[in-house]
């Protein structure tokens, strides 16, 4: 006798011919057989996502969206309900790693050059995607009405105020009163578990329907129509499943042995609107446009540098149009990106340390 | 025009001043509100009165003031000052250093002196000031002054 899913499947087969499209997605599906480590980033990626959004359904049976309550509401979750502790740190500490491997990703798709034409549209997309997932993390960082999420965001909102003529008016919006109030959390709170959520899930769609229709790039100094091809399933699924455990054993590390990595002190104690605590600092991701909005003496100045920067990367495909994708092979590109991720990284540690 | 196009045209304008009318709604909808008015005194945390008392226990106080608005008051050269305490940088509240006779935001370490003149750090304005007094029922009463 046929096993019953073999029978199901059939049942399925027969009307539809699903097992055209699985094949075409998996078992046909070749790719290059010599991508390297970094193009199993992306896996990691889809699989942070799902963490988030499965721990962020978990949290938000328990969670409640009220200055006065929210607080408690968290505290509960991590003292009282079975597992609850692990679960918060699961998402505030993917949070983190999120944040993390999307910079490795945008690394490695950069000095490899894959940003090039014919892939246009999956680095455009990539970087909406890193926007999209710092505006979730900043607005998750509310939630818990502590100390630190309260002058965080009073912090991270006002800088928006310097932007000329529209502002200060801006600032108000964002935050729905003129100070971080109940209609802030509220706002945030809506954005945060499901307006975003919701646009980085249509954007990873679009991110990887370009990807399959231009099809994966061939690592730099490689001729994709000579290299050998092997099936996505099961031989890239493997490649990807080393990468997504080695994340793992990162990630549980991190919850079991440095939760205070995603909650130092100041998380711990509930939001005090009339007292700011010592010490403020933005989470380590924002380190360094906290230093950079902080070294130009004029604030506006510092937000337009910050958006010029970002601009640039944006257009970079359409800036750097040589079709050459080999690090060495493009000393100059290579050279100023080195450069600039050094900087970024020196002002990141000089925001922490100031 | 053929009879095709005049349709396609036709979707474009009903689809797009029926999403113009719907955005127009959703703006009502997110507009930010402003608290006003209230009462002129400092308030605590909680919303109750803070007696002008407290002020010789402790060297300054904050609370709610006009609008809402954090405020800080002190006691310097044997008088009460009222200033809105939040930093005119990025909007942190400003401690009162009752040595140094200065005040201090820490976000980004930005000073004021005693009349809330920014004097070092990040800040690019002074500290907004209020008339405050003692009302008749002990409170701390507080007023704009006009610039
Ligand atoms: C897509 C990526 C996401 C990121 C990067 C993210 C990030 C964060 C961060 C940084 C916090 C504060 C953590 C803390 O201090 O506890 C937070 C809290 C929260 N998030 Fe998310 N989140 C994501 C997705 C989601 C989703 C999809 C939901 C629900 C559908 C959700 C629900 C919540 C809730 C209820 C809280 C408050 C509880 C708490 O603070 O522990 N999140 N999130
Ligand atoms: S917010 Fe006060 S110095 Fe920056």
């Amino acid at each position: 006798m046929k096993r019953w899913t073999q029978s199901f499947w059939d049942w399925i087969e027969e009307r539809t011919g699903i097992s055209r499209v699985v094949r075409g997605l998996l078992t046909e599906y070749y790719v290059p057989a010599n991508l390297n480590v970094w193009y199993t980033m992306g896996s990691i990626l889809l699989v942070c996502f799902v963490i988030q959004i499965i721990t962020g359904i978990l949290l938000l049976v328990y969670y409640v969206p009220q200055t006065s309550k929210a607080f408690e509401s968290v505290k509960f979750i991590t003292s009282t309900v079975p597992f609850g502790w692990f679960i918060r740190r699961m998402h505030a500490m993917t949070a983190n790693l999120f944040v993390f491997v999307l910079f490795l990703h945008m690394l490695s798709t950069l000095f490899m050059g894959s940003y090039k034409k014919p892939r246009e549209v999956q680095w455009i997309t990539g970087l909406l995607l890193f926007a999209l997932v710092l505006v979730e993390a900043l607005s998750g960082y509310l939630l818990p009405w502590s100390q630190l999420s309260y002058w965080a965001t009073t912090v991270a909102t006002n800088s928006v105020g310097s932007i000329p003529l529209i502002g200060e008016k801006l600032v108000v919006w964002l935050r729905g009163t003129p100070k971080v109030s109940q209609y802030t959390l509220g706002r945030f709170f809506a954005m945060h578990v499901s307006f975003i959520p919701f646009t980085i899930l249509v954007v990873i769609g679009i991110h990887l329907l370009f990807m399959r229709l231009t099809g994966i790039s061939a690592p730099p100094g490689t001729d994709k129509s000579k290299v050998p091809k092997v099936p996505f399933y099961p031989h890239m699924v493997m490649k990807d499943l080393a990468s997504i455990f080695v994340f793992l054993a990162v990630l549980m590390l991190l919850i079991f042995h440095y939760p205070q990595f995603a909650f130092p002190h100041d998380a711990l104690i509930p939001a005090n609107p009339l007292e700011t605590p010592l010490h403020i600092k933005p989470e380590w991701y924002f380190l360094a446009n906290y230093q950079t909005l902080k070294l130009v003496p004029n604030e506006f100045l510092g937000i337009l540098v910050q958006l010029l920067a970002g601009l640039f990367l944006f257009f970079l495909p359409f800036i750097d149009r040589s079709p050459e994708r080999r690090p060495l092979k493009r000393p100059l590109f290579t050279t100023l990106a080195t450069l600039g991720v050094l900087a970024y990284i020196a002002l990141a540690i000089w925001g922490h340390f100031s | 025009m053929t009879r095709r196009g005049f349709l396609q045209k036709l979707i474009g304008v009903i689809t797009g001043l029926s999403g113009l009318g719907f955005l127009g709604t959703v703006i009502g909808y997110l507009a930010p509100r402003r608290e006003k008015g209230g009462r002129k005194i400092l308030l605590s945390g909680d919303g109750s009165p803070i007696p002008a008392e407290k002020l010789k226990e402790v060297p300054y106080l904050v609370g709610l003031g006009i609008d809402g608005e954090p405020t800080i008051v002190v006691r310097y050269e044997g008088e009460m000052r009222a200033f809105s305490a939040v930093c005119t940088h990025l909007g942190c509240l400003v401690k009162w250093l009752p040595n140094k006779g200065e005040f201090f935001c820490p976000c980004h370490a930005g000073r004021f002196d005693a009349n809330g003149v920014n004097i070092a750090g990040p800040p690019p304005s002074p500290l907004r000031r209020y008339r405050v007094y003692v009302t008749k029922d002990g409170l701390l009463g507080l007023e704009e002054i006009p610039t």
